[in-house]
């Protein structure tokens, strides 16, 4: 398990804040460790998760995506016209579409970036505003509610019913959620090329001198985020069962934060799946809370806020030594 | 490539002359007006536009509209300063936030710009702001109709598009009062919940609300997706019969969960007819045909309009049952 477990300063800071999270809304509520609401949170950050772990791949590889989420929009709505299309289709033909249309939006960015030499997050300003564009083009911005049985039909793997009649169940985004974190976690902790993308990130020219291929690297890194935005856009339809254009606009500025959140570096080198998992969760746990406590809806961005600088100042340098510090003075003095 | 770049660049630049000419052209014939709503690609407000676009067709207008990309004031200020700068003669707007329109709209009617608001009564810096329901008529039917649906007593939650959007807010509070009034049994939970513009926040809400009140009723909903998602979490939860959903939603999103019982019901107005009172009041504006009361207008009927403030407001309630829903979903809606 070795770097799964090995925990970082950011990955620290935030168990912590996750810890002190738990301890209040629960002493608050009472409604916060039950099977159904642990399940739930992990149903509402299923998304994110899935695009956060696509994301920190690029983000280790020194790049940056700003695309990604109307690029899901985009896919959404290319799969859920094929199916229309073909009269139904399965999850096969879905899955696949998904997945290619992703990777080629994906890699549009990569090939742009690297033939042109471009900085990445100007280029996928650019592409973002280029596929949310043709998307609002092309659709009128209509949205698209008759979709296959099959495909918003809830699958459900598992389910429980409490003795208060309550269901708990385990839904298909949190499966695949699973596999994306435990396939990216084998992909960066347990291949060459994981270690190549850290090494990458970390310094372009050192990883140039020692043979690294650049051209492969990036694709491996954009197309990564791609298959999870193909992933994530097949199951975003299941749940919301229906394709919105704007559904998913802004949502890559909160996947961003939330990976930052959770220790990945902008600019590359740096960053763990586990630590992006969290950032995610810390973010769903917050806002989950707030209306399990009963809180006032028009307090929700400050606590917001507040959680997030709290998580960050927990794992910066000077708060860092000045925590060292004080226990040195409490230690000498004891 | 360079050679290539220079093409590119000429022809887009080729290209703009040619747009621009042909939007000259159209403007020196007909008045244009430009309607911003609150944001795009929402079926409601692709209807809205129809109506405007059909109803200007038939009076000689030219209609645009505008949809912001989220629902954010700012976004709403910039469509309106461009709308300025392109030079249209009337403006419309469904704001998503009133006050901070007020300058924008004020800066538009200083250059002789016609202004007309929908959903947003009482609109500072407009010429008329017009109503297909009353703010009290829309939220106490829905009170009621909430009530006897629930039983009349137990906890519910209440959703809003946004904190900010006026209307919901309105409606939200006569409903409030309607219900302290006649269903004393029924209780509030937390405060009104501003997430009703988005589906996935009103379902994500909603799975939150029904873990922390086990003994929730029901959520009453203003803001078309609240319904929709608050009625996806009742499905997940499986308690479409012990929690009940009321509000305002389009048919053809909402159609299946009716149907399934996940919503029980709630009201609308055409959008559509709307988007023709905004041509039809651009164009009364830009003939200078005075609004009297007790006088008949296209779309609206009978109006009594509130000349102090500016507001023109009628009772045109549209029932969404399971026996409505499909001729209102025909209708693009």
């Amino acid at each position: 398990m070795g770097k799964f477990v090995r925990l970082g300063v950011a990955e620290k800071s935030l168990l912590v804040v996750i810890l002190l999270q738990v301890i209040v809304i629960q002493s608050l509520s009472n409604q916060f460790l039950t099977s159904n609401n642990l399940m739930s949170i992990l149903n509402v950050s299923s998304l994110n998760i899935i695009f956060a772990v696509g994301l920190l791949v690029v983000l280790l590889a020194g790049g940056i995506d700003i695309s990604f989420a109307v690029a899901c929009s985009v896919v959404q709505y290319v799969t859920a016209s094929l199916m229309v299309s073909i009269g139904g289709g399965n999850w096969a033909i879905a899955v696949f579409s998904g997945v290619a249309v992703g990777v080629i939006l994906s890699w549009i960015n990569a090939g742009i970036i690297m033939k042109f030499r471009i900085v990445s997050i100007v280029v996928t300003i650019a592409t973002f505003n280029i596929y949310f564009g043709l998307l609002m083009f092309f659709t009128r911005g209509t949205s698209i509610y008759n979709l296959p049985a099959w495909w918003t039909d809830r699958l459900i793997l598992w389910e429980h019913q409490s003795e208060k009649g309550v269901w708990t169940e385990l839904t298909l985004p949190v499966v695949v959620m699973f596999f994306a974190v435990i396939a990216t976690w084998l992909l960066l902790a347990r291949t060459n090329l994981g270690r190549q993308i850290y090494a990458f990130g970390d310094s372009l020219l050192a990883a140039e001198r020692v043979g690294i291929d650049i051209t492969r690297t990036y694709l491996i890194a954009y197309g990564w985020l791609g298959l999870m935005v193909g992933i994530g856009a097949i199951v975003q339809v299941h749940y919301a069962q229906e394709v919105v254009p704007n559904a998913l606009y802004g949502r890559e500025l909160d996947v961003l934060a939330a990976a930052v959140l959770g220790g990945a570096r902008l600019g590359g080198g740096s960053g763990s799946v586990l630590g992006v998992v969290l950032g995610v969760l810390v973010i769903t746990i917050t806002q989950s809370g707030l209306n399990l406590v009963g809180a006032s809806p028009y307090a929700y961005r400050m606590i917001v806020g507040a959680v997030i600088l709290m998580a960050i100042v927990g794992y910066s340098r000077p708060f860092s030594s000045l925590l060292a510090k004080g226990l040195r003075k409490f230690g000498s003095g004891s | 490539m360079l050679k290539l770049l220079r093409f590119g660049l000429k022809a887009v630049a080729v290209g703009a002359i040619i747009l621009s000419l042909s939007t000259l052209a159209l403007a020196q014939d007909n008045p244009r007006i430009g309607l911003v709503v609150k944001v795009g690609g929402l079926p409601w407000f692709n209807a809205m536009e129809q109506g405007l676009q059909e109803k200007g067709a038939e009076l000689g207008l030219v209609g645009q509209m505008i949809g912001p990309t989220s629902a954010d004031p700012a976004l709403q200020v910039r469509a309106i300063e461009d709308l300025i700068a392109q030079g249209v003669e009337v403006i419309g707007v469904v704001p998503n936030d009133a006050a901070a329109l007020e300058p924008v709209l004020k800066k538009a009617m200083d250059q002789g710009i016609k202004v007309i608001t929908h959903e947003s009564p009482d609109q500072e810096n407009a010429h008329w702001d017009f109503e297909m329901v009353s703010a009290k008529g829309f939220g106490e039917a829905h009170a009621e109709l909430f009530a006897k649906v629930t039983g009349g007593k137990g906890p519910y939650a209440l959703y809003v598009g946004s904190l900010t959007v006026p209307l919901h807010n309105l409606w939200a509070d006569y409903a409030l009062e309607y219900l302290a009034a006649n269903y004393p049994d029924m209780t509030l939970i937390g405060d009104r919940y501003g997430v009703a513009e988005s589906v996935d926040d009103s379902r994500q809400t909603a799975l939150d609300l029904m873990a922390a009140n086990p003994d929730l009723v029901g959520f009453l909903t203003f803001g078309s997706q609240g319904p929709i998602g608050a009625g996806r979490a009742v499905e997940e939860r499986r308690v479409a019969d012990t929690v009940q959903i009321v509000g305002s939603f389009s048919p053809g999103q909402g159609m299946k969960l009716l149907k399934a019982g996940a919503i029980d019901g709630g009201y609308m107005w055409n959008p559509r007819q709307a988007g023709e009172v905004f041509a039809t009041l651009a164009d009364m504006l830009l003939n200078d045909i005075e609004i009297v009361d007790g006088m008949t207008i296209d779309g609206l009927g009978e109006v009594h309009p509130d000349f102090e403030n500016g507001n023109i407001i009628v009772d045109q309630l549209q029932p969404i049952t399971t026996s409505t829903v499909d001729e209102l979903a025909a209708m693009g809606l």
